[in-house]
């Protein structure tokens, strides 16, 4: 019980604080395709497949890319880590048995979802999806622990 | 499993914070324990019986759907 994998409860508002802006910032920017050419860099990958008529393949070398994506990206995840997995004020039994159950339900859901997405959404459209999926298990955990948690607290405050 | 968490605390006139404190857990796991929504672990047994000083078996019973 001692190794938790568990941030320090500290972290969990130093998470939303990232989240949340970047979270919004990435929604627009994504929706209005937005990418400022100061951001536009060439960049170093790996199993690159240049979409394009010379129909370039090479395992290393640099693209030229806008890297707003991917700096909101892995924001947006670090900051959903940290807002997941810090711990509570009080981090006992009974709060970890919830966090877990919480994300068995989170992994269900956000793959009903997929399954769901597969069967009906398709082409350029099944694209969102993918795109939204890399972060929804996360979003749901959180969505669902929260929830559970604050209803328990409402819960033992009506006790006293 | 049934539990006097609650005949216990009023003997001793603690509410649910002292008694989470006292047992370093959350005020809510007390609740959800005496709501008979939570069954604790051995070692949160434990630690009640000896807050309580009373024997595990003066404050846990088992019933029959335990052993279903």
């Amino acid at each position: 019980m001692k190794l938790n994998f568990l941030f320090p409860n500290e972290f969990k508002k130093i998470g939303w604080i990232i989240l949340i802006p970047s979270a919004i910032i990435g929604l627009v920017t994504l929706i209005y395709n937005y990418e400022p050419t100061f951001l536009d860099f060439n960049v170093p990958a790996i199993f690159i497949d240049k979409f394009s008529l010379s129909d370039e393949k090479q395992l290393f070398g640099t693209v030229s890319n806008n890297i707003l994506n991917e700096i909101l990206g892995i924001l947006i995840i670090i900051s959903s880590l940290l807002v997941a997995f810090s711990k509570e004020n009080v981090e006992d039994e009974y709060i970890s048995k919830i966090r877990l159950e919480s994300l068995v339900w989170a992994v269900y859901f956000n793959y009903g979802i997929l399954i769901f997405s597969f069967l009906l959404i398709y082409d350029f459209s099944f694209l969102w999806v993918m795109i939204f999926n890399m972060f929804t298990v996360l979003l749901f955990f959180i969505i669902r622990f929260n929830w559970q948690i604050s209803k328990l607290k409402i819960s033992a405050y009506h006790e006293e | 499993m049934k539990n006097s968490i609650k005949v216990e605390r009023a003997k001793k006139n603690i509410t649910q914070a002292e008694l989470a404190k006292l047992a370093k857990v959350s005020r809510q796991t007390i609740n959800a324990m005496e709501l008979g929504k939570y069954v604790p672990s051995t070692v949160l047994t434990l630690k009640l019986a000896q807050i309580f000083e009373v024997e595990i078996s003066e404050i846990f019973t088992l019933e029959d759907s335990d052993w279903v």
